[in-house]
């Protein structure tokens, strides 16, 4: 093979490897992307979403306590009721909509669990604002059936946000170690990639320095007339052979020179 | 041995003079003593054959 061939080949496949390089970088980059980005739709938005229930959920016992609290005036009675059935609505609408959201077992069965309680609550709620409207406005009486139990629910919810915290770590660190996996196989493989060139480019450069080496001695003997035992064996078929065969024809030609001195010498003698 | 390979020698040595023998062991690789050593194969010969070709026509140039 000639050696601009080689070397045209050498520098394509030194592109070759950084254009392949290029590549798996930018796969690499957006599977990683792919995965933080799958995270963050996942567990860390389920997060959001569970802390929107627990507000909506505190906003709705907040309601209940303005009821009690200024319900004796009917237009304030009807204003914190309908804004109690509001926030009632969110927490369950929400609720439904996490739980069926859930991959985490352990995260739906907890929201289940707030879901059955809420239940409980409502119908105590229900109860108790009755109790609270026969009575006049009787809080003391209202209150004493509700008193407390929105704790329970509440501490659920808490429960839920925990859990999903967790499992959103987890998925983080699984993540990492994706992303990380993926790094050292890079760095592995375009180590390993520059090094086979490295030493490819090696070869190919003290093969051509050896040869012309060896040409130059051998042009070193021609100009100083030494032919005797000059062997010129050539090998291969790129430019430094070509030169090789040339310098052949140089050393015959030479010796024919020596040989028409000679049979001049012994012409004139 | 060789004889006609040597024969090309003696006979570009007869049309061109010293030039042509110096030419021919240029163009063939090989000079009129080394000719002798060698065989008369079809390869030689046709080296021979395409090296006298050149030579005349350089030499009517």
């Amino acid at each position: 093979m000639r050696i601009s061939t080689k070397l045209m080949l050498f520098y394509v496949a030194f592109l070759a490897v950084f254009c392949a390089l290029g590549a798996a970088l930018v796969a690499d980059l957006r599977s990683v992307s792919a995965g933080y980005e799958a995270v963050l739709n996942s567990s860390v938005r389920q997060m959001d979403q569970a802390r929107i229930v627990q507000v909506n959920f505190k906003k709705q016992v907040q309601e209940w306590k303005d009821t009690l609290l200024r319900g004796h005036n009917a237009d304030d009675l009807a204003t914190y009721t309908k804004q109690f059935h509001e926030r009632e609505r969110d927490v369950l609408q929400g609720a439904e909509a996490l739980s069926s959201q859930l991959q985490d077992p352990q995260a739906k069965q907890l929201v289940q669990q707030f879901l059955a309680a809420r239940l409980i609550l409502s119908q105590k709620y229900q109860q108790a604002y009755r109790v609270y409207v026969e009575g006049h406005a009787d809080f003391v009486a209202a209150d004493k059936i509700v008193r407390g139990q929105d704790r329970a629910p509440t501490d659920l919810f808490d429960q839920v946000v925990e859990r999903l915290g967790v499992v959103s770590k987890q998925s983080v660190e699984t993540q990492n170690k994706a992303a990380s996996t993926a790094q050292n196989l890079a760095l592995g493989l375009a180590g390993g990639l520059v090094g086979l060139l490295g030493i490819v480019g090696f070869l190919l450069v003290r093969d051509i320095v050896q040869r012309l080496a060896w040409l130059k001695s051998v042009s070193d003997r021609l100009a100083r007339a030494d032919l005797s035992g000059l062997a010129i064996e050539v090998s291969g078929h790129d430019e430094i052979a070509a030169f090789g065969k040339s310098m052949r024809g140089v050393r015959a030609a030479m010796e024919e020179l020596l040989l028409l001195s000679m049979e001049e010498t012994s012409a004139k003698s | 041995m060789g004889a006609k390979l040597a024969g090309y020698f003696e006979q570009i040595n007869k049309e061109l003079g010293p030039i042509g023998r110096m030419n021919l062991a240029l163009l063939t690789s090989i000079s009129s003593t080394r000719a002798l050593m060698e065989v008369d194969s079809p390869a030689n010969i046709q080296v021979f054959e395409k090296a006298m070709v050149e030579l005349r026509k350089t030499a009517k140039k």
